[in-house]
């Protein structure tokens, strides 16, 4: 009996081998070899077709003593801190808007949620012609308003906020369908109560829908914030990292250094400088959500 | 009452100053490719094109090759929805059910994966590609991108979810677990494979950074990559562009107005990108 137990369960773990094999083989090779690899390539001056060359933290040590490196810095940081706070703004007021009894929600939702669907570069490229300076629709429509002649992507002030217009335009309603979801999960007792309590609508919202939903809003902030981050797509469509370099941001770079200059050991250095950077990022919002966010 | 009603107007008037704004990008890149290129540059612009011009729509396919970037883009598309719902619900329906020793350190070895930047892997990779000989090529778009550890973790939380009786009445009847997984478990857990395949069939569909680099020749392009040719070489020509724009899109558009009842859950099941 027990050796027919012991057959069967050996049995059970050979078929769980099998079955999680394809997947874990695949993950290994395409992720931890390749991260091994990445590792060492860091330490490299490598342009793949010579031989690299063990460089030791030259790649590091390099990267902060770069001015533009420490620009590209700063640009990714401005437009994160732009575009998550006003994006998750938008989506919030978006998702509380459409958490009442109005008609035509579920039109409304659509809507807000089509850019999330639209493939950024083909969309990028739509908004690069809604700035264009001569013939866009947004010089057209500010024209009236005496706004005049500005060239939105190719103006060192104005290419960054435009880059990020267009990412809250493309974002916000995916946050929203993030905020609709925690909000539906608050329960309706509790507003209930409140309304015996003769609490008006602000009230009900400031004491008890917002401390509720910090948990999402928390979970929306730290996603929002890791992909900010990694921007890539619409800067390589609309500005190419310009002008002068003033939208120019990490994954730019990473893409510049390995497949334009192929500088392989500065493009992996780079690559890891950013996991580091979204690393304690994370880590200093998931210390500091206790200082506000509300587990039930 | 009659306060309530005020008070839902001035709602209805704010939802729409928004969902004009979010819809008049479409409508703007709609209009834009009907037009002819001189009504595009004449000094005041128009909004609505005067004549339409559908001749535009033709001459996307015909000045590049559009026809050829959208065939490997349903190609890649396809194999990457196929090969990750497969994968993914094999391995988390073994993490899920079966006990095997390891078991819990291959999972968190699977969800570490997801933490990491793609960024990292990506020079690793491409220099793997080019020493197996798939840089541009189908393999290079598909292989790598068929291992989804979001997919396992969200298919293996679900699994979860799902009351054990059926699967251990199958055992009885003598099914194998491989058995036990294809016809009881995946059939089960319908809802949450075709929100994991709606979010796999957007992710691919747009994909951008790793075709870019991995891709060379005018044949292996993904539409993502392909619609860039309109930049520079035709730069003046913004109706074709919009009209390249428009036909890009539009499928993801259709198939969101088709599943957005599963879209959405699969976003609020998963909450973890897009």
């Amino acid at each position: 009996m027990n050796s027919r137990r012991n057959a069967l369960v050996t049995r059970e773990a050979l078929w769980g081998y099998a079955m999680v094999a394809p997947m874990v083989i695949g993950l290994g090779i395409f992720f931890y070899l390749s991260m091994g690899a990445s590792f060492f390539i860091g330490f490299t001056k490598w342009d793949v077709l010579t031989p690299p060359q063990w460089i030791g933290l030259d790649n590091y040590v390099r990267l902060f003593r770069t001015p533009l490196f420490l620009r590209t810095l700063w640009n990714t940081t401005r437009y994160t801190l732009l575009t998550v706070p006003l994006g998750s703004a938008v989506s919030l007021g978006l998702a509380l808007a459409l958490n009442t009894q109005i008609r035509f929600r579920s039109f409304y939702r659509l809507v807000y949620f089509l850019p999330v669907l639209t493939m950024p570069v083909a969309i990028a490229i739509v908004w690069k012609w809604i700035y264009n300076p001569d013939f866009g629709l947004l010089n057209q429509f500010l024209g009236p308003f005496g706004a005049g002649r500005i060239r939105w992507l190719s103006d060192i002030h104005y290419a960054m906020p435009s880059l990020v217009i267009m990412s809250i335009w493309m974002g916000s309603g995916y946050g929203m369908v993030i905020y609709l979801a925690g909000l539906q999960n608050i329960p309706r007792a509790y507003y209930e109560a409140a309304q015996v309590d003769g609490a008006n609508s602000w009230e009900q919202l400031i004491n008890i829908t917002l401390p509720l939903l910090t948990p999402t809003i928390f979970f929306s902030l730290v996603t929002s914030l890791i992909s900010a981050f990694q921007v890539f797509d619409i800067v390589y469509v609309m500005t190419k990292g310009g002008p002068l370099d003033s939208t120019r941001t990490i994954v730019y770079t990473i893409y510049d250094e390995a497949f334009h200059f192929f500088r392989m050991g500065s493009a992996t250095a780079t690559a890891w400088a950013l996991f580091i950077i979204i690393l304690v990022i994370t880590i200093i919002q998931l210390r500091t959500q206790k200082l506000w966010v509300h587990y039930t | 009452m009659k306060r309530l009603n005020l008070s839902h107007l001035v709602l209805h008037v704010l939802l729409l100053v928004v969902g004009v704004a979010m819809i008049t990008p479409f409508i703007w890149m709609v209009a834009t490719s009907l037009k002819a290129p001189a009504e595009i540059l004449q000094a005041t612009p128009t909004f609505w094109p005067k004549a339409w011009r559908w001749e535009n729509y033709p001459e996307v396919f015909r000045l590049v090759p559009f026809g050829q970037f959208y065939f490997n883009t349903v190609l890649v598309t396809v194999a990457r929805v196929v090969g990750q719902v497969l994968l993914s619900s094999m391995a988390a329906y073994a993490f899920a059910r079966l006990r095997f020793p390891g078991r819990d350190v291959l999972f968190l070895l699977v969800l570490a994966v997801l933490m990491m930047p793609s960024q990292v892997t990506l020079v690793p990779n491409y220099v793997l590609l080019k020493y197996l000989g798939w840089l541009d090529s189908y393999e290079g778009l598909i292989i790598p991108s068929l291992f989804s550890a979001f997919g396992t973790f969200l298919l293996r939380q679900f699994f979860l979810t799902i009351p054990q009786e059926l699967e251990d009445a199958a055992v009885l009847d003598g099914c194998n677990p491989l058995q036990v997984y294809w016809h009881v478990a995946m059939p089960l857990a319908r809802s949450a494979l075709l929100a994991f395949g709606v979010l796999v069939t957007l992710w691919s569909w747009n994909d951008f950074l790793w075709p870019l680099i991995i891709t060379n020749s005018t044949s292996m392009q993904m539409l993502s990559v392909g619609i860039n040719y309109f930049q520079g070489q035709f730069t003046t020509n913004f109706a074709v562009m919009m009209a390249a724009a428009t036909v890009a899109t539009l499928p993801m558009l259709i198939l969101f107005v088709l599943v957005q009842r599963q879209l959405i859950e699969g976003i609020t099941l998963s909450g973890l990108k897009l």
